[in-house]
């Protein structure tokens, strides 16, 4: 526990004052009353059920499911409401995997109470109809907007988007798949087809605030998180939408410190946020909700200092 | 005061909830938290869970297949495990085409981990590279060739067997295959690669156009397990080094 608080004090002191976002002033802070709402997120775990081994490499002995549902069983002891997210690339990385084509993976995850996840590109590598198989025994529902299903033995078994509300706050959560072509063998995602990621992000991002009357809106992404060319990634589509607070990331592997903040079309904020790989780290949002509308920041862009 | 007289208080309440969001976010705050025997215990739940799968996996894995005397790392532009595993490659399926093949090519973002000091098991292979991936032998005019080369070499990503070459702004010079042919626009060359890859994966679709494509039906990674183990009774270790056959200028 001492090393847990130690271990969060580092990183707070590491991000300095980077990420700690605040939209109202603390003494209407202080009178309203509030919800805290935790988000806790991993990605591209990678079927790595146990720790890495101690073989002499940079991550020996870190990650690990039975870890992981300690350290989430704590916040959950801690936290009043703490929701569970993972941004795809559940299967394949390790014998686990090719052995029992994610069986395991998916059993460990609710246990671990996943409350949704989205699906990455390596989740089609045992095949549509294995994952199907597979993705039928989690307890938790998959979240992908853009990727077309009719066709294909997947057809049904996703949703584009769930809310969930706690302590009577509204979190809309969606999911956004990568382009499968040229990365995912064709006989593999057969009929899959894929929607534009910002069109469809734009959409599910407006629904969410607009029609469901969601106080924070998280989109779960495999998109990665940065390219050097056009391709879209979570920076892209955090610029050319609206009304989406949160992208958890995944797919590039990419170590985050801290989120990082893009302007949308409104000039508001949109944090990115990823957790490198392998279940080595998990992330951590505490979310505070006040009651009643924004009053005195209202409209305008959330401030990251830094 | 009776429940009729409150109906008008509820009524603009309810008003109110109804034209205003109900929450709004006031602050957020973001820790990044490491899964390790610091931060937490293994949940034994968990644990127990997870054994009777490991237990299975342990009888196929554990099987040592050869030693190696420092831990085999990849890297750009050239590498020690970039080189082993592309000469792998190459032997491989040179004896199971039964036909000499010119060179060998891997994706760079395939090969997935590292290989340990130490013993290498059945288990490390499958870390390594844990697709399902064909080996194919590709038939292609030179000038293909070059354009395969360059593709790679352009992103500093050019992982192959068989040839020593320079990269200089993005592009292949002076190319020289071991077995003494240079690259000729117009000459035929066969290269041992991933069907990943020959299926036009990592934007390569004009690999379609190949002269010929064989599959040697022959798992990338079963491959390099035969070699490995083929290796392994040499009874001397594997010793981490590259021979610089790719260079950027």
């Amino acid at each position: 526990m001492d090393a847990l608080l130690s271990n969060r004090r580092q990183f707070l002191k590491l991000l300095g004052s980077a990420a700690v976002v605040g939209a109202t002033a603390p003494e209407v802070l202080a009178k309203a009353k509030a919800t805290q709402i935790t988000i806790l997120h991993t990605n591209d775990v990678h079927s790595r059920l146990d720790p890495f081994p101690f073989d002499g490499g940079r991550n020996a002995g870190k990650g690990g499911v039975a870890r992981r549902l300690t350290l989430i069983q704590q916040i959950r002891k801690e936290k009043p409401h703490v929701l569970l997210f993972d941004a795809g690339d559940i299967f394949q990385g390790t014998p686990y995997f090719n052995l029992y084509l994610g069986e395991p993976e998916i059993l460990a995850m609710n246990r671990l109470g996943y409350d949704a996840g989205t699906i990455g590109n390596h989740d089609f590598d045992g095949g549509i109809d294995n994952m199907r198989t597979q993705f039928a025994k989690a307890d938790f529902p998959f979240l992908i907007a853009n990727y077309d299903f009719r066709n294909t033995v997947m057809d049904g078994r996703t949703k584009p988007y769930q809310v969930f509300v706690r302590g009577g706050v509204r979190i809309g959560v969606f999911g956004l798949g990568i382009e499968p072509k040229g990365l995912i063998p064709t006989d593999a995602y057969r009929e899959t087809k894929y929607l534009d990621p910002i069109e469809i992000g734009n959409d599910m991002a407006r629904r969410l605030r607009q029609d469901e009357k969601c106080s924070y809106v998280i989109c779960l992404s495999h998109l990665g998180f940065k390219y050097n060319d056009a391709t879209v990634s979570d920076n892209v589509l955090a610029a050319k939408t609206r009304h989406i607070d949160l992208i958890i990331g995944g797919h590039t592997h990419t170590f985050l410190n801290a989120p990082v903040s893009v302007n949308n079309l409104d000039g508001k904020p949109t944090l990115i946020n990823q957790v490198g790989f392998a279940g080595i780290h998990l992330g951590q949002l505490d979310l505070t909700f006040e009651r009643g509308k924004a009053t005195l920041n209202d409209g305008k862009p959330v401030a990251v200092h830094g | 005061m009776t429940s009729k007289q409150w109906l008008p208080v509820w009524l603009v309440l309810i008003g109110l909830a109804g034209c205003k969001p109900s929450y709004h976010l006031g602050q957020q705050s973001a820790t990044r938290l490491t899964v390790d025997s610091v931060t937490a215990q293994t949940d034994p739940g968990m644990a127990a869970f997870l054994q009777p799968y490991r237990q299975k996996l342990d009888q196929t894995m554990n099987e040592v297949l050869t030693r190696s005397t420092g831990r085999i790392e990849k890297g750009q532009p050239d590498a020690p495990l970039n080189d082993l595993l592309t000469d792998a490659l190459l032997k491989q399926a040179t004896q199971r085409y039964g036909k000499p093949i010119d060179c060998s090519h891997l994706n760079l973002g395939g090969i997935r981990t590292n290989l340990p000091a130490g013993n290498i098991t059945i288990g490390s292979i499958y870390e390594v590279m844990p697709f399902d991936n064909q080996l194919v032998v590709m038939t292609l005019k030179g000038d293909m060739l070059q354009q395969f080369l360059n593709h790679f070499a352009s992103s500093n990503a050019l992982v192959i067997g068989g040839l020593r070459t320079k990269i200089k702004d993005g592009k292949v010079q002076s190319v020289q295959f071991t077995n003494g042919r240079t690259l000729q626009p117009n000459e035929t060359y066969t290269v041992a690669m991933s069907d990943y890859i020959a299926d036009g994966g990592e934007n390569v679709g004009y690999i379609k156009g190949a002269i010929r494509r064989e599959n040697l039906n022959y798992l990338i990674r079963d491959a390099f397990i035969d070699y490995f183990r083929q290796q392994g009774k040499t009874g001397t270790p594997l010793t981490p080094v590259s021979d610089g056959r790719v260079t950027v200028e």
